[in-house]
């Protein structure tokens, strides 16, 4: 209100005939659909999980294509290898025995201070062809016990593998050529008495070994074809594995992608199965309605209550697949065959919802169709639904197949899935964690993503979510 | 009251029955009898399964037996180890895996609701940030790893402090019971948390809540009898079906912690196919859940008296 | 015409709102839902606050008694005075939530405003529980007997079950009763007969009316049923568009309307006077964008005697009497006194 009277002219005063038009609203005008969108897109959670959904379309479709390594090769010199960068190897001469080092040993004479350790030392730089080290003699030793170890022996004295005994004084030097792989080591030289019992000390050197491979040994492996093109000190890039190999040698990045294709085949197909029989089924009872519905959903309960774990099995059967083999027809039909109830009963309460809604009674009153309202009012209203059922069915089933993996019924060697992979990678846990890593973490984002997005539509969908931005 | 509590009993009843005659149906349908295949090799177990099972009876009569055995509680006689009785094993076997799960889900269910009012309630804020969190990451890690990683901690945190504070795997004392409950009930407590958040947060716009509001009440007696009261109802629907959810996930558990419970037995009867083992351990756990389940809708019809009207 | 108690008028107002504004943040904007409102409620007399659907009426009390979600609501400006004290700032008096115990509050939708798994007796009990202390046994026996007072048969079995079991009539006299258990002095009524069918309203408003003389307190009645207003209130509220357009007393408003729109809320209203010709006149148009509301007349866009002026300045406050004003500019010195024939424009002096 203002304070200062106003003063008006009589023009002011005219009637006005105004044109009785609506207001028009400031907000746009939105369709269910774009205000589903609006709201999702809104949602940062969920569009980063559809990126991250594509990304693993795309990762499980076109991966292949541009990773071509065969996921069953086996990479026998490089088992159980974690990530990292390209390995190389640097061409040698084939091997030659090594003579080794003998030293005198001074003259027992009293006023030599006794030395409980030999200090050790690298004879040459070692090699995965061989590692050889020397030792100073201690005058006191009966013989030398050589160890090596993957961890460094302290503080526990592990010292590792026992490679072997020297009960000659005068050989100071030991070559080492077993199983040698590229990395660390900690070699550690006991003093022997004449029994044959261990000093409580000992000298630990810790060895770099770097790979190297002859030109044969190249040619043999299938890393180059013609031994000629190689001389020694060349470098030579081996395949590379970057997400590191398995127990067995197989690449993990080729494993995983052929895994995905599995587990996302059967997280997605079957979903799809179950919620479009689930659709039919709940649609009809709750069309229909009265006394057939209640004994069409009498039986979805019950269906509910069988077990999967022995239908998958007896279904396993039944297509006469062995125990070594692989089940995933068997699983595809346990899946679809036990898991329609809930989407049907989701959808029978939809359709019974709606029924009762006034916008159907008024539809009808205004003469429309049984056809036109199933298409129009019905299945529009309904899609909510299945569609955020059908989004968090995906890692329901996804989880189910790599159990079900996991514990041997499902897939079975040499085709991976990310559930099988979890299985194998257990074993190796604490040694290569990587193994077990990368799959359950594929499988985590995964099932993520899905449930993620499931939310963020189930937000966007739900209208009882519209009052609460 | 009673007449829905007699309702459900009923109902259980037939749901059992139905699954021990789709299970036989669907164990004859399948080609080659698994009841006579290599399994059975030596003449004794084959005497004494045509005794037991009437198999050179025609299927009616077989059925008959099967379901006045299934009645009985009688499960028949594992097949690949000879002479020990299916019902021995369950009965050996079952009281710790049903230990491990009724740990478990009880954790599940106070967790669920305590931490999905919580996030309700300060929406947006640290702790439902935090807690939300939480959450998607127990959801979204498979149960397996869940229970590896849940080891490793454990072996890790024994070392790093030199004294075993809780045993890292094995069965016998309450400080064995700890860890594989708790990880065995994370996963469905994560669920259920996001359950709780999400009816909390219907509930809290409900006008009744305003109707509370209005008539000045304190917000602690809001919270607890108004808003926890409702908000709980929907958890407690799911938790039959949890139930369920926690016996699978028992299988992995015990494997991994080495508990001897059934479901180890199960997966090992599962990987042998040992089909009676398999049979009655099926429908043993098909009725526990039934059991269960009604349990849960009388526990629900005692708290919503709108479901015992229906 | 149902008895009241005499209270003079000269009696101070039991609450008092001035100058009341509340805004929403929503997607689209900042909805300014109430624009400046005040008005007094009279000790023991019945204050209808009318208008049609989305003019503001529900959220100005809802706001005041502090039920509206405050992100993403805003009190921006305003008072209201109860008792001496402010209860948009402080609802607390004498240790004490004047919510439900000094003023009570009953709601549109009695099925979904009672909370479904308690009991209707349990419910009505917590109020005397919290407000008075009493025992459960006590506040029990106490809300069986204020379920007999307002008139639901069977009080004590009544009171044992459970909302679900009522009809909406009973659910709203157990409403009722809920309210009035601590003897408010106000009690507001928020729509409290829209829900139900017109039979039962009669009963709801005629059980009020008993309530009101016996116990004298002051009623705040929401709806936009002008005959709700007809045969319970004492002043009368119209508004429009977040505003108060025109108030005064129940004749006044009948018959000595003085806006535009009061009018043409009765042309609206369906009447069995058989001296009347027309069939119902709805008023053309819809209520004005609240995300930006007119500078001028809110009710511009659809009134048949809008001048040049009303479209850009907000009409002042014109007083007709001392309890009766209206907002508008045919009120004015300058307007013409031809158009607008039915409306009362004050005693010629």
């Amino acid at each position: 209100m203002s304070t200062a009277p106003l003063s008006f002219d009589p023009a002011d005063f005219e009637p006005v005939a105004v044109e009785r038009k609506t207001q028009t609203m400031s907000r746009p005008s939105l369709s269910y659909w774009q205000d589903a969108w609006r709201r999702l897109k809104a949602n940062r959670r969920a569009l980063i999980s559809l990126y991250i959904v594509v990304a693993l379309a795309l990762f499980t479709l076109g991966g292949p294509l541009v990773w071509t390594v065969d996921p069953a090769t086996q990479d026998l010199d490089q088992v159980s290898q974690p990530p990292g960068l390209p390995p190389t190897a640097v061409i040698v001469t084939p091997y030659q025995p090594w003579a080794g080092v003998t030293a005198t040993l001074p003259a027992q004479n009293a006023g030599v201070a006794k030395e409980a350790t030999a200090a050790i030392r690298l004879a040459e730089p070692a090699t995965t062809q061989a590692v050889r080290i020397a030792w100073d003699p201690v005058v006191s030793a009966a013989g030398y016990r050589v160890y090596r170890n993957v961890y460094s022996p302290e503080p526990d004295r592990a010292l590792g593998l026992p490679l072997a005994e020297v009960f000659n004084p005068e050989q100071v030097s030991f070559e080492d050529r077993l199983d040698l792989r590229p990395g660390r080591y900690w070699y550690s030289i006991v003093l022997l008495d004449a029994s044959g019992g261990e000093a409580t000390q000992y000298t630990t050197l810790q060895v770099e070994v770097a790979r190297v491979t002859s030109a044969e040994e190249a040619v043999v492996f299938g890393w180059v074809d013609d031994a000629a093109t190689l001389q020694p000190g060349d470098a030579l890039e081996l395949p590379y594995h970057p997400l590191g190999t398995d127990y067995l040698g197989r690449d993990m990045l080729a494993r995983l992608m052929y895994g995905a294709r599995v587990s996302l085949l059967i997280g997605i197909v079957a979903p799809l199965l179950f919620v479009v029989a689930g659709i039919a089924y709940g649609s009809a009872a709750g069309f229909i309605g009265g006394r057939l519905d209640q004994g069409m959903m009498r039986f979805a309960d019950f269906v509910v209550a069988l077990p999967f774990l022995l239908f998958m099995i007896l279904f396993k059967i039944a297509f006469g697949i062995g125990p070594g083999e692989s089940g995933i027809m068997p699983m595809l039909v346990a899946l679809v065959i036990l898991g329609w109830p809930a989407t049907a009963r989701l959808v029978r309460g939809q359709i019974l919802q709606i029924r009762e809604e006034g916008y159907i009674a008024a539809s009808q009153l205004l003469g429309a169709k049984t056809s036109y309202l199933i298409m129009r009012h019905m299945i529009p209203n309904t899609m909510g639904v299945i569609l955020v059922t059908l989004t968090f069915a995906v890692p329901s089933v996804i989880f189910t197949e790599a159990f079900l993996s996991f514990i041997g019924m499902g897939v079975a060697p040499p085709i991976p899935s990310w559930g099988s992979m979890c299985n194998e990678g257990i074993r190796t846990m604490l040694s290569h964690p990587h193994e077990l890593i990368f799959p359950a973490l594929f499988i985590s984002v995964t099932v993520l993503a899905f449930n993620l997005l499931g939310d963020g539509m189930r937000d966007a969908l739900d209208v009882r979510m519209r009052g609460r931005e | 009251m009673l007449r829905y509590t007699i309702r459900r009993l009923v109902q259980g009843v037939i749901t059992v029955w139905f699954i021990a005659t789709t299970t036989f149906v669907a164990m004859h349908m399948v080609p080659g009898d698994p009841l006579t295949s290599e399994r059975a090799t030596t003449v004794e177990i084959r005497r004494n399964l045509e005794e037991r099972y009437g198999l050179d009876r025609p299927i009616f009569e077989q059925y008959v037996i099967y379901v006045g055995n299934m009645a009985r509680g009688d499960f028949g006689i594992s097949f690949t180890q000879q002479n020990r009785r299916v019902n021995d094993i369950i009965r050996e076997h079952f009281p710790i895996s049903a230990t491990l799960g009724i740990l478990a889900i009880t954790f599940a269910a106070f967790g669920g609701i305590l931490w999905g009012a919580l996030t309700a309630l300060y929406r947006n804020q640290l702790p439902d940030v935090a807690i939300m969190f939480l959450v998607i990451l127990a959801i979204s890690v498979p149960s397996f790893v869940l229970a590896a990683l849940g080891q490793i901690t454990l072996v890790n945190i024994n070392a790093g402090l030199g004294v075993t504070v809780l045993p890292v795997a094995g069965w016998g004392t309450v400080q064995h019971m700890i860890v594989p409950s708790l990880v065995l009930g994370l996963g469905t407590m994560a669920f259920l948390t996001r359950l709780m958040r999400s009816s909390m947060l219907e509930i809290m716009n409900a006008d009744f809540i305003r109707t509370a509001r209005a008539k000045g009440l304190p917000p602690t007696r809001i919270f607890l009898k108004h808003q926890l009261r409702n908000a709980a109802l929907p958890v407690v629907t799911v938790l039959g079906p949890a139930i369920a959810a926690i016996t699978t996930g028992g299988f992995v558990v015990e494997l991994v912690f080495a508990i001897p419970g059934l479901g180890r037995y199960f997966v090992q009867a599962v990987q042998q196919l040992d089909y009676t083992v398999i049979m009655g351990t099926t429908v043993f756990y098909g009725a526990f859940l039934v059991v269960m389940v009604i349990i849960v809708d009388l526990v629900y019809g005692l708290v919503d008296a709108r479901v015992r009207m229906a | 015409m149902p008895i009241r108690s005499e209270i003079s008028s000269d009696d101070p107002p039991v609450l008092t709102v001035d100058d009341l504004h509340v805004e929403f943040d929503t997607y689209g904007g900042i909805v300014k839902a109430v624009r400046g409102v005040s008005f007094n409620v009279r000790a023991g007399k019945t204050l209808a606050i009318v208008g049609e659907s989305g003019c503001g009426k529900s959220v100005t009390v809802q706001s005041i008694m502090g039920l509206i979600p405050m992100p993403p609501g805003r009190i921006t400006r305003g008072t209201a005075m109860f008792e001496g004290v402010d209860v948009i700032k402080q609802k607390i008096i004498n240790g004490q939530d004047i919510r439900g115990d000094r003023v009570g509050m009953i709601f549109q939708d009695p099925m979904s405003s009672l909370n479904p798994t308690m009991r209707v007796g349990d419910q009505i009990a917590e109020t005397l529980q919290v407000h008075r202390g009493y025992s459960h046994k006590q506040a029990f026996a106490r809300a069986v007997d204020l379920l007999g007072e307002t008139r639901i048969p069977e009080p004590a079995a009544r009171a044992r079950q459970y909302p679900f079991t009522f009809s909406g009539g009973m659910l709203q006299r157990a409403m009722i009763a809920m309210a009035i258990a601590c003897e408010p002095s106000i009690l507001v009524a928020d729509e409290p007969t829209t829900a139900i069918d017109v039979t039962t309203q009669a009963q709801i408003l005629d059980l009020l009316l008993e309530l009101q003389s016996k116990t004298g307190m002051a009623v705040v009645l929401i709806t936009h049923n002008l005959g709700v207003v007809a045969r319970m209130a004492d002043d009368v509220a119209v508004m429009y568009a977040g505003e108060i357009v025109e108030k005064g007393s129940a004749d006044d408003i009948f018959y000595r309307a003085s806006h535009p729109y009061t009018l043409g809320l009765q042309g609206a209203m369906p009447s069995n006077d058989p001296e009347r010709e027309q069939g119902l006149q709805p008023i053309e148009g819809t209520p004005p964008d609240m995300f930006d509301p007119p500078k001028g007349c809110a009710y511009y866009a659809r009134c048949p005697y809008a001048m040049r002026l009303c479209a850009q300045n907000h009409p002042e406050r014109s007083p007709l009497n001392p309890h009766h004003y209206a907002n508008c500019w045919l009120h004015h010195d300058g307007a013409p006194q031809d158009i607008a024939p039915h409306l009362f424009r004050g005693e010629t002096a």
